[in-house]
């Protein structure tokens, strides 16, 4: 299979969080699922792959070609949606996009409109009118809408009522059959379950397991550490936080 | 918006009896308000989300400010040339002990404004968030030229300065703040971008 994406040994150093060294591959037409807890470093390893969180080291390779000095090309073949649109919030949202529109070569205004449409979001209203899982759904119809080969989403499905998760996650299926490789990041494993065929767990910032969904689950089922990714994510988390409640 | 509008400020180099460098500052102003706006609307996320190399973020808003600093400066240039031809022997221009509009007051401008995309503009960059620091090392920095200015015209030997004496030596003047102003822009603008690609939005 081909690999769309590649991280090695990312690292990003703040002064009391190190995430790092990261490493792990994504291919065309899979999803992978990116978990981790609140604070884990799954935001900052998102950004850190699209150079919107300066990484201190580390390579970076989409499509055959490294990040930096070939910005602009994997940015016109890369989705990315990271929670809400958090700009220009009292600007219509046509007015943006009129905008937005004329940096992708691969603009799709049909697809655009159909996703616009799915989320019932009127283009009229500016984002400040928009309740916080609105916003995070117009972010995800911009980045559904020039034809992106790779999606990066962090945490995408949350904010967002039941039908709505559900219908996204109905979007991303029907992607990932035509092709196109999804990388997610959250906390919610049941979306996951439903979905991904690849896991990357991050824990503190440190990189636990990078595998296929089907080998993730049966080892840690095999050493009796969970049947779900919920449960195997209890098990990862739990001595932290029975420590804190013991203090 | 606003520093387009501000570009009206270009008409103060008619004004007699006024230190009329203050519009070279008037206008950086309204290019201060860009960069207050920019900040307001989070410009520098949704720029740095589109398909565009980051350190592109910096070269636009440089290539803005140039912009509407040379359209300044060419208003001001037409706007000295008519002073220059029809009104060079009004009375409030030939007994003006402040800043007359001449080549000399084109090169001072040109100083401004490569001051404000030294300081303001290249200070913004290293945080990309704070400009108050910034905005005070600009305003120091203009209002001394201002006054500096306006001072070596009165200097002894320095009188032609103020006048249309000596032309062809204030085109050179000019044209050399042209050069200055064109350095300071570029190294500023290389600094800046190096800064910004480092940092965390």
């Amino acid at each position: 299979m081909t690999s769309i994406l590649t991280v090695e040994n990312l690292i990003k150093t703040y002064p009391a969080f190190r995430l790092g060294p990261v490493s792990f591959k994504v291919e065309a037409g899979s999803i992978m699922g990116f978990i981790g807890r609140n604070g884990a470093g799954k935001t900052t390893t998102l950004k850190s792959i699209l150079n919107i969180v300066h990484p201190d080291s580390g390579s970076i390779h989409y499509f055959g070609q490294e990040l930096p000095g070939n910005e602009r090309a994997v940015k016109q073949r890369v989705g990315f949606a990271g929670g809400a649109v958090d700009y220009y919030p009292r600007k219509k949202i046509a007015d943006i996009i009129a905008v937005t529109r004329n940096f992708y070569d691969n603009w799709d205004d049909d697809a655009y409109r159909k996703y616009m449409n799915i989320f019932s979001i009127d283009p009229q209203k500016a984002p400040r009118e928009l309740s916080e899982g609105m916003k995070v759904k117009l972010n995800l119809a911009i980045a559904l809408s020039h034809k992106a080969e790779l999606l990066i989403l962090d945490e995408p499905t949350s904010g967002l009522d039941p039908v709505s998760r559900e219908e996204l996650l109905e979007i991303f299926t029907a992607l990932k059959e035509r092709g196109v490789a999804i990388l997610f990041s959250t906390h919610i494993t049941s979306d996951l379950d439903k979905c991904a065929d690849h896991i990357t767990y991050i824990k503190k910032g440190e990189l636990i397991a990078s595998e296929t969904m089907e080998s993730f689950l049966s080892g840690h089922r095999m050493r009796g550490e969970g049947s779900n990714l919920e449960e195997i994510m209890l098990h990862y988390e739990k001595e932290d936080y029975r420590e804190k409640f013991a203090e | 918006m606003l520093s387009f509008l501000f570009l009206v400020f270009s008409f103060m180099a008619l004004i007699p009896g006024y230190p009329i460098l203050l519009g070279a500052f008037f206008i950086c102003f309204g290019l201060f308000q860009t960069f207050q706006n920019g900040r307001e609307t989070n410009d520098v996320l949704y720029s740095a989300l589109l398909p565009i190399d980051k350190r592109d973020v910096v070269k636009a808003r440089y290539i803005f400010v140039c912009l509407i600093q040379i359209t300044a400066f060419i208003l001001m240039g037409l706007l000295t040339a008519l002073r220059m031809v029809f009104f060079a022997s009004a009375a409030p221009y030939v007994n003006n002990a402040m800043m007359n509009s001449n080549p000399v007051f084109l090169a001072w401008t040109l100083l401004i404004f490569a001051l404000f995309n030294t300081l303001f503009v290249g200070l913004f960059y290293k945080t990309a968030y704070k400009f108050g620091k910034p905005f005070v090392a600009f305003i120091v920095a203009s209002i001394l030229t201002v006054c500096i200015a306006e001072v070596v015209h009165h200097l002894p030997g320095l009188k032609f300065l103020n006048t249309s004496e000596r032309l062809p030596l204030q085109l050179m003047l000019m044209l050399f703040a042209l050069v200055i102003f064109a350095l300071a822009t570029v190294i500023s603008c290389r600094t800046a971008q190096q800064n910004f690609d480092s940092l965390d939005l």
